[in-house]
């Protein structure tokens, strides 16, 4: 066990936590704790040209090899870049899921030629993915994808035809990665592939979803007979690389918002002070909770992130959803109950959230989007505790 | 011991039900909710016909004079139907301060047969409630001023109006000078009724939220049935099964504490305040529990604008500290119970 960074670790953050300080002004100053959960929708113009920012810095795709553009930085790295990142106040990554998600999936199934085609894109901060994997019909479900595949026997080409929904980001992106079923009749996770899509061609339609929030962050996606520039893998491969891909989703950004989590509670703690709720016995204790709660979500990580034998670890990732989405839901309550009365006034008409709300709203959101409370702990009883699998109507 | 309601208020709050159900459908909802401001004074006057606004008004003054336990019905009604508008606030607990004043106080009786016509808007202002819905709308507005009853008229008062996480409602700050032209009754006869208001007013609320709170049980109840995953409706399975369980038994358990607290105000009860607290405390619960639990329920649908729920969710949450935060009922319940000489013992165990 060791629980300290190395002193290369520490010059490491000292040289990220500088460049942020250095390069976080001017035209980006105004983007200092915006476009996190709940505000993806503000300055996504600005947020991009702070991607690129980022990657004349190098600070993109970090975790990546130096062959393809990264720094190989180790996990005790990117832990700290994360951390950095969010400490400065860094602006909602909209690469995110470009670095990710689709650039280590394209490391680890693509060809040399896909990686040269996409990965200096993701890189660079000029292309912009989204995930195209749920459905109207697959939600927690996700195997029973109906969006098919067809191979166009004259071209070649790959067509995409059917319907995706809570796209984040995909009137902002570039790409998509799509999920479609490669075998006509196939059901459940085989004869499904995996697609990329460029998002700007005729046979794509972008409609925004407006979320309770009043914003519009996810939207509903229409193909037909959109043309895939790529698959990835072969056909009938899909399943196993989009779970591959989730199993990404749970890598070191999930330090990066625990410090989110963390400007947030410090907010509440300000204003519990400011306005007085801190004297007030059962909001200490809430706030108490809430501090330890996110001290157990950190050491949680840490020791998820661990190259370690320990026979827990397993465990502790497929726990470490649930954790943290409860966690969230309830220091969004606790926002509302620190403000009082207060907490339903907005902003501003017609319907300007202030940050707390936004917290509140959003956090209504954490326990559904990524697998629902209901399937991680299904999924922590049947994988994490090999209990048998409940019963389905297929 | 006895639970029941008179036929007549059966009678009336199914007719309510009917008219609100027909009136109020979730799309007219949310053209309300679209307008300036976020009511209809069409509604308001189709309500007051249908005789809520003089459901509580003595008979003296034109009222139908029923009591709290009759409202601790109709508030459900309008919880459920999320109906957008403050005619509680005039026809119950407005009307309850005039009507506990004494006999021949300044305007009394004048804004009570107004109020049974429905021909006014009384706003109520209490420091347990600093925001009041729809105080800018209000034609007068009756003010808590150190035990103090005082009225005064729109023209006399400042407020500004602010918009809310609940999109039908309109808040506001009072902004007034109490002097002895607005007073209509001193601390003396004051302190007794407002006691009896800030009651009435967390009542209300307590009544509304319970009324949500079956509302969005019902919607879960029935996306539950009708939405599929894994080939199945997702309601067979017992994670969702047992989140609605959850809801309803929330739901039927604060359902008695609010009509004890009721009777306890009809019947000028001593022990009001715990009664009321224990009503709004678990009518709030529940309906937080069924903001939750149906929106995990619903899942992404839920946290749409297009799915019916998020207006019944943001009305409960907004209810939630209106007329007086958990926490600060959750303190009346424990100043009651750990006073000095408190009635507690075997034989008081059952009692009331």
């Amino acid at each position: 066990m060791k629980l300290t960074f190395n002193a290369e670790d520490e010059r490491f953050r000292d040289e990220i936590a500088q460049w942020l300080e250095t390069n976080l002004q001017g035209e980006f100053a105004k983007l200092k704790f915006r476009g996190g959960p709940g505000d993806e929708h503000m300055f996504s113009e600005e947020r991009k040209r702070w991607e690129q920012r980022l990657a004349e810095g190098g600070w993109t795709c970090i975790g990546w090899p130096e062959a393809w553009g990264g720094r190989n930085a180790s996990i005790e790295q990117q832990v700290i870049f994360a951390e950095e990142y969010a400490r400065a106040g860094a602006p909602g990554r909209v690469g995110h899921i470009g670095e990710g998600l689709t650039g280590p999936t394209i490391l680890a199934f693509g060809t040399d030629e896909q990686k040269a085609r996409y990965l200096p894109g993701i890189l660079n901060g000029t292309e912009f993915w989204c995930q195209g994997y749920s459905e109207p019909s697959a939600g927690s479900d996700l195997a029973n994808v109906r969006t098919r595949a067809v191979q166009n026997a004259e071209t070649g080409k790959w067509e995409i035809t059917g319907q995706k929904i809570w796209t984040s980001l995909a009137h902002e992106s570039e790409w998509c990665f799509v999920l479609a079923r490669t075998e006509s009749g196939s059901v459940a996770h085989r004869g499904l592939g995996f697609f990329l899509v460029a998002m700007d061609q005729p046979g794509v339609d972008i409609r925004p979803i407006e979320q309770m929030t009043g914003t519009s962050e996810f939207n509903e996606v229409f193909f037909d007979d959109a043309i895939a520039a790529d698959l990835i893998g072969e056909p009938g491969q899909g399943w196993h690389i989009a779970m591959t891909l989730l199993g990404f989703e749970r890598g070191v950004s999930t330090l990066g918002q625990q410090m989110q989590f963390q400007n947030e509670l410090n907010e509440l703690i300000r204003l519990a002070r400011s306005n007085g709720a801190a004297r007030n016995p059962n909001i200490r204790q809430r706030l108490a909770e809430a501090h330890t709660g996110l001290r157990l979500m950190r050491y949680n990580a840490m020791r998820m992130l661990s190259d370690t034998e320990d026979a827990g670890s397993e465990s502790s990732a497929l726990v470490y959803k649930l954790h943290w989405s409860s966690w969230h839901r309830n220091l969004g309550a606790l926002a509302m109950d620190v403000l009082g009365p207060e907490a339903e006034m907005l902003e501003s008409a017609p319907y300007n959230l202030t940050r707390m709300q936004s917290l509140f709203l959003f956090t209504r959101a954490d326990t559904i989007y990524g697998g629902t409370n209901q399937i991680q702990r299904n999924i922590i009883a049947e994988r994490g505790l090999g209990m048998p699998k409940e019963a389905k109507g297929r | 011991m006895d639970f029941t309601f008179t036929e007549d208020q059966l009678a009336f709050k199914e007719a309510i039900s009917r008219f609100l159900k027909t009136e109020v459908p979730p799309e007219v909802l949310r053209d309300i909710c679209d307008t300036e401001e976020g009511s209809t004074s069409e509604l308001r006057q189709k309500m007051a016909e249908q005789g809520l606004a003089a459901l509580s008004v003595p008979e003296n003054q034109g009222g139908l004079g029923m009591d709290d336990t009759a409202w601790s019905l109709l508030t459900q009604e309008l919880g459920y139907y999320a109906i957008p508008d403050s005619m509680a606030d005039t026809a119950y607990v407005a009307s309850g301060l005039l009507t506990a004043l004494p006999e021949g106080t300044q305007q009394r009786e004048q804004l009570l047969e107004m109020i049974a016509e429905g021909s006014i808007r009384i706003a109520v202002v209490h420091g347990v409630n600093p925001l009041v819905v729809d105080l800018h709308l209000a034609d007068k507005a009756l003010v808590e001023h150190e035990g103090e009853v005082h009225l005064v008229s729109r023209e006399q008062f400042d407020c500004e109006r602010n918009t809310s996480i609940d999109s039908s409602r309109r808040v506001s700050r009072l902004n007034f000078s109490a002097s002895s032209a607005s007073k209509i009754a001193g601390a003396d006869d004051g302190s007794g009724v407002w006691a009896e208001t800030l009651n009435r007013g967390a009542l209300a609320v307590a009544g509304k939220s319970l009324g949500l709170a079956q509302r969005m049980l019902d919607l879960s109840v029935d996306y539950a049935i009708q939405r599929k995953q894994f080939g199945k409706p997702i309601g067979s399975f017992q994670a969702v099964k047992h989140k609605l369980a959850d809801v309803v038994g929330g739901i039927e358990t604060a359902k008695p504490t609010l009509y004890r607290a009721a009777y306890a105000l009809a019947n000028g009860d001593a022990r009001a305040d715990l009664y009321v607290s224990h009503a709004k405390l678990a009518c709030c619960q529940a309906a937080m529990v069924a903001a939750r639990h149906g929106i995990q329920v619903h899942g992404a649908m839920g946290y749409t604008w297009e799915a019916d729920l998020q207006m019944f969710m943001k009305r409960a949450w907004a209810l939630q500290a209106s007329w007086g935060t958990a926490e600060f009922h959750r303190q009346r319940v424990a100043d009651d119970i750990l006073a000095d000489g408190v009635a507690i013992g075997p034989q008081y165990t059952f009692e009331g």
